[in-house]
This record gives structure tokens, C-alpha cells and sequence, in this order.
């Protein structure tokens, strides 16, 4: 888990082209909307590319990516959850 | 239809930007490519809006944000904008992605942001401009269209004022594509000697060039846009001549009023037979200048003539990279830019002092 939390940080630093914030700067817990690293909604869209292409995940119901993409820690759980679904 | 113009900001591949001296350290480039010179955006801009954004949107929105900050205007009443190419960097890399993902779902921002009408956008956005917001796309009269369409909306909408501006940029792609296409010198040539060359193909340009123009003057303003006119694809040099007749005729100008034309000549020796025509002609004895060699060719050139002109006239001097000492000294009032691109699309754009 802890590896794929890290590996989640740096692609969204790269994907989402954030300046002067690097992947330690994004806490595993820290909202990443409503004030936390201050994305908004084209961002989310981004981040269900991110999920789709590095992961091969989608994300089907709209009210999932709400828990989803709280912080990274739950797009890790997500993630870690459907690969073990798939498997 | 006449407006004011009260602030006027460019960037362009000469040091336009920031209010440096007038054109007095022109920037030399030796090879068929202008790249704009860039500021540092981010005092400019806020840096948490400029991550997504592309070099031409940068070059616009800043210019945008210093044109309205010059004229002391937080919100204008419309802005209008007008490219050829529009976001030609997003275009690229949102087809490039959609091929290298297999048709895939790909990354949205840069299919949102390869929109033309991106940079007017995104300047309403940031300053929570809701008003009247439009792009015109045509080629080399998109400036010219956009100018007129701002005129027209100061004239019928009492408007108070309006942002109207210009934007074209080069890619490493597009610059390919056009270079193969035969537009460009095959030579190296220094841009400060584009018009000693006398042979095929032109230099490649780009910039973004704003203005805020108001319907009513002030002591601040830098000139007037009087008219604007376009023609496309005029037949024949006496067409065009008859065309240039009616366009002063309908504003009660003289030639002799003009006391100096900006031409658009490019260095390409078929392209500005053009223009030799017209100064053998109608134009003879009016006082000339080119600004190409200065920004390069690009559709939307004749916003960074827009931007000399005005400078020109408030300051009442024509910098030496542009003269040479030809042209006396004299007060200029009035002056005509006068421009083709590709003979396809030709502009007049009379502009005068306040």
C-alpha cells in the first residue's frame, strides 16, 4: 500500500502539472478537493484518466468517485480493492 | 464607429513587454523561426491558474490582464479576441494522445483547451468577465474581424469599453507542416535584413497583441481606431485600388492625409510585389515602414502593427529599426496599415491620433 501511495502522488503531480508542489508535499490523508491541494473539477476528470490508463480501472458510478477521490490514501484502497476483485 | 484606445499590450518576439523602451534593442534572429519573447508569468498571473495552460494562452492572458491593469479597468463590457490557429499546441497533443492511448479515453484538458475560443474564456474566467465574449476564426482577417465586431459592439451596445485582442502562436509541428508547405526561406537570413533578400518565402511568426479601447477619450489614450476594413481575394491591383479609393472616400480621407503607411510586406519577393504595386500607384509618395522583419508572418501579424501604430502616434516617433532615418520628423496624425496575407485575405486599419 504504501508503495502504491507513493507511486499515486508523483503521477498526479506529473498528470496534473502542479507547480511548486512535489509528490512529499501531498499528505496521504490530505482532501485533495475543497481546499486540500485546491484541484476542482477538470481535475477529477483527469483523474479518472489517470485510473483508467496507469490502472486499467473505471470508475462507473458518478457517487463512487466522490469516495474515491477524497485523498490518496482512498484512491489507494480503490485501487488495491479492484485489483484483488479482478483477480 | 470610431474608438479610443486606451491601453494597448503586446508580446511579441521583440522586447514589447513590461514597458521597455520603444523598439530601441531589437531582438536579431537568424534562422525562419520568431519565437515570442516570454515574461515571467507567474507575476503576471496567478501561479495556481497557470498550470494547465499552453504557451499561447499564457502569451494572451497575460497581455489581457496588463492591457486591462494599464487601462485601469477591472471588467470590461465585452472581450473579443480573434485567431487563425487558435490553441495549436493543446490541438496537437490532444490528437498525438488520442493516438499514442489507441482511441482510449485521454486526458481532457488539452481537448477542453484546443478550442479557439479557449483564451477568451479563459480570460472572462479569471476576471469573472459573464458579458459579451466572441472569437472570430478567419484566417487572416481574424484580428480584422474581431476589430470590426468591437467597433461595431461599442457604436450599438452602449459599451463603455471592451477588450479586443490577437493571438497566434508557432509549434515545433506546426512550423514543420508550414516550412514544408514552401513559406519559409530555405536560407538563413537575419530578420533585420528580411527586406534585402529578394527571394522565395517569408520568416515565421507569432504574438499576442491587446488593446482596450473606450467610446469615449481621455488624456491617457495612445490613438484612434478610426476604421477597419477586409477584402478577399481581390482579383487585380486595380480592384484593390478601387477598394482602397472607397474605404478613405467613405471616411473623407485624402491620401495626403496619410502621414505614413505600415505595410505588410514579409520578404517574399512575389508576396510584397503587392505592395510595390500600391506605393507605385495610389500609395506613391506616402512616407512607409514594414514591421515583419520585427515579428514575423503569422495571420494575425496586423495586431502587432496595431500595436506599433498606436505607440507611433502617442509617442510621435519612429524607432530607428523601423526608419532608418528615412522618413522626416514630422507629426504623425494619421496612419494607414495596410496588409496582405497569402493574397488572400487584405486589411486596411486607419488609426489616428486623439
Amino acid at each position: 500500500m504504501d508503495q502504491l501511495i507513493a507511486d499515486l502522488k508523483g503521477q498526479i503531480v506529473v498528470q496534473l502539472k502542479l507547480k511548486n508542489i512535489k509528490r512529499e508535499d501531498i499528505g496521504d490523508d490530505q482532501p485533495l478537493f475543497g481546499g486540500g491541494l485546491g484541484l476542482d473539477s477538470l481535475d477529477v476528470l483527469e483523474l479518472i484518466v489517470l485510473l483508467k490508463q496507469k490502472y486499467n480501472l473505471r470508475i462507473s458510478n458518478p457517487e463512487d468517485g466522490l469516495k474515491v477521490f477524497q485523498s490518496v490514501r482512498t484512491m489507494a484502497e480503490f485501487i488495491t480493492a479492484n485489483r484483488v476483485q479482478n483477480m | 464607429m470610431k474608438a479610443y484606445i486606451r491601453s494597448a499590450i503586446a508580446i511579441s518576439p521583440q522586447k514589447t513587454f513590461n514597458n521597455p523602451a520603444f523598439l530601441d534593442d531589437p531582438a536579431e534572429y537568424r534562422n525562419s523561426r520568431l519565437t515570442s519573447i516570454e515574461p515571467d508569468y507567474s507575476e503576471a498571473i496567478d501561479p495556481r491558474s497557470i498550470r494547465r495552460m499552453s504557451r499561447i494562452i499564457k502569451m494572451s492572458v497575460a497581455s489581457a490582464l496588463a492591457c486591462l491593469k494599464d487601462a485601469g479597468i477591472a471588467n470590461p463590457d465585452a472581450i473579443v479576441t480573434g485567431t487563425a490557429y487558435g490553441c495549436l499546441e493543446d490541438t496537437g497533443l490532444f490528437l498525438t494522445n488520442i493516438i499514442q492511448e489507441n482511441e482510449e479515453p485521454v486526458t481532457p484538458v488539452a481537448f477542453v483547451q484546443s478550442t479557439h475560443n479557449t483564451i477568451g474564456a479563459q480570460i472572462a474566467l479569471l476576471i469573472k468577465c459573464s458579458r459579451y465574449n466572441n472569437t472570430f476564426v478567419s484566417g487572416g482577417a481574424s484580428f480584422e474581424n474581431a476589430l470590426q465586431d468591437a467597433l461595431m459592439f461599442l457604436s450599438e451596445n452602449n459599451a463603455a469599453n471592451l477588450l479586443v485582442g490577437a493571438m497566434d502562436e508557432i509549434t515545433d509541428m506546426s512550423h514543420v507542416v508550414l516550412s514544408r508547405l514552401g513559406l519559409y526561406k530555405r536560407q538563413p537570413v537575419s530578420n533585420l535584413n528580411l527586406f534585402d533578400t529578394n527571394s522565395k518565402g517569408t520568416i515565421n511568426g507569432e504574438g499576442a497583441a491587446f488593446f482596450l479601447l473606450t467610446n469615449t477619450s481621455s488624456p491617457n489614450d495612445l490613438a484612434c481606431i478610426d476604421a477597419v476594413a477586409t477584402f478577399y481575394k481581390p482579383e487585380a491591383a486595380t480592384e484593390l485600388r478601387q477598394l482602397i479609393d472607397s474605404f478613405l472616400v467613405s471616411g473623407s480621407i485624402n491620401y495626403s492625409d496619410i502621414d505614413l503607411l505600415i505595410l505588410g510586406n514579409n520578404g517574399d519577393s512575389k508576396n510584397d510585389e503587392i505592395y510595390s504595386q500600391l506605393q507605385q500607384s495610389v500609395f506613391n509618395g506616402i512616407p512607409s515602414i514594414n514591421y515583419k522583419h520585427l515579428c514575423g508572418e503569422y495571420p494575425t501579424s496586423t495586431g502587432f502593427a496595431a500595436w506599433l501604430a498606436a505607440n507611433i502616434i502617442k509617442q510621435n516617433n519612429i524607432p530607428v529599426v523601423l526608419n532608418q532615418g528615412k522618413i522626416p520628423k514630422n507629426k504623425i496624425n494619421k496612419i494607414l496599415i495596410y496588409n496582405h496575407y497569402q493574397n488572400i485575405y487584405h486589411s486596411l486599419i486607419l488609426m489616428s491620433s486623439c
